[in-house]
């Protein structure tokens, strides 16, 4: 986990570090158990291929929507607190791709003792194909 | 507009505004900490107490986006789709024409920390239904608002859910 993000610290157009990562066919797994999602085309190769017609199986769209998070909150600090968070799915991810998520801060909002920040936020993959564009506002403590 | 063929059937789009869905389910720390697991997101704040209240939380805290697994239902594995979703398709609409089902995006609001123990009640509304064309080809995209309440009757979040449904 990194350190703590401050309000005072942060500037517009500041990026947010990439979080690069390769979801497995056992991530997908351990993923669908703990959200209790049965949907073959997360798990079973053969139905996502010849009854779906996709080249492996899929990356849950809320999977990447967590990783995306993840960027987020890793960078805030565990003083910072997630105040909204959205993404729109675009295209797929599929078992054994690399992923990329990262930001950049786009405003900056007073919020009595703390501040809030917002960022643009997005996955991408491969040349930089995006996956998914989205927004995220982030409460920041101040220093002192 | 011209439609030959609408992909949403009647019965579909009677759900317009209407509560869809409304669940409960209790927060434990075991299962959100298997879903920050899962997403190998190691957060101290959802794994060490100590560390948690050091940053002004009572305990251990649920990931934020967890919260939509909270409220999950019990399948009938008998009455599934031969996709392997529970019930007739998402948020419960019936969608025979477009059975290939995906995730579209969610937006969130999170007002309050939420914490082992707590009762979360889900209220799940169909906003909208709309046939849509994209580079491949026609969808459905189903938009739902759900509203999740803590035993106390404060509101913790909200939910706007986005799901493609493809022929």
């Amino acid at each position: 986990m990194a350190d703590q993000t401050y309000f005072e610290d942060v500037s517009v157009g500041d990026p947010i570090p990439v979080l690069s990562v390769t979801v497995d066919q056992t991530q997908l797994f351990f993923y669908s158990a703990a959200t209790y999602n049965g949907h073959r085309i997360h798990y079973d190769k053969t139905w996502a291929t010849e009854v779906e017609g996709y080249p492996d199986i899929l990356v849950h769209g809320p999977l990447q929507g967590a990783l995306l998070a993840r960027a987020v909150t890793d960078w805030a600090g565990p003083g910072g607190r997630l105040v909204s968070y959205a993404f729109q799915n675009r295209s797929s991810a599929f078992a054994g791709e690399e992923l990329r998520f990262t930001g950049t801060v786009t405003g900056k909002h007073d919020d009595g003792d703390r501040g809030l920040v917002d960022l643009e936020i997005r996955a991408e993959k491969g040349a930089a194909e995006l996956l998914m564009p989205g927004t995220a506002t982030v409460s920041l403590p101040r220093h002192g | 507009m011209t439609e030959d063929v609408s992909l949403i059937p009647e019965a579909a789009r009677a759900r317009i505004g209407t509560e869809t869905g409304r669940a409960q389910g209790r927060v434990v720390r075991q299962e959100f900490q298997r879903w920050a697991a899962a997403v190998k997101d190691r957060n101290p704040l959802y794994f060490d107490a100590d560390f948690a209240r050091s940053q002004g939380y009572r305990d251990v805290v649920m990931p934020p986006l967890y919260i939509t697994a909270v409220t999950a239902g019990v399948a009938d594995l008998d009455a599934l789709r031969p996709d392997g979703i529970p019930g007739a398709g998402p948020g419960d609409v019936p969608l025979p024409h477009t059975p290939r089902v995906m995730g579209g995006g969610e937006s969130f609001q999170f007002h309050q920390p939420v914490y082992d123990g707590d009762v979360l009640t889900s209220v799940r509304v169909i906003e909208n239904i709309e046939e849509k064309h994209g580079r491949s080809g026609p969808f459905v995209l189903v938009t739902s608002r759900t509203t999740y309440t803590r035993q106390d009757g404060t509101t913790v979040a909200e939910a706007v859910t986005r799901t493609i449904a493809r022929p």
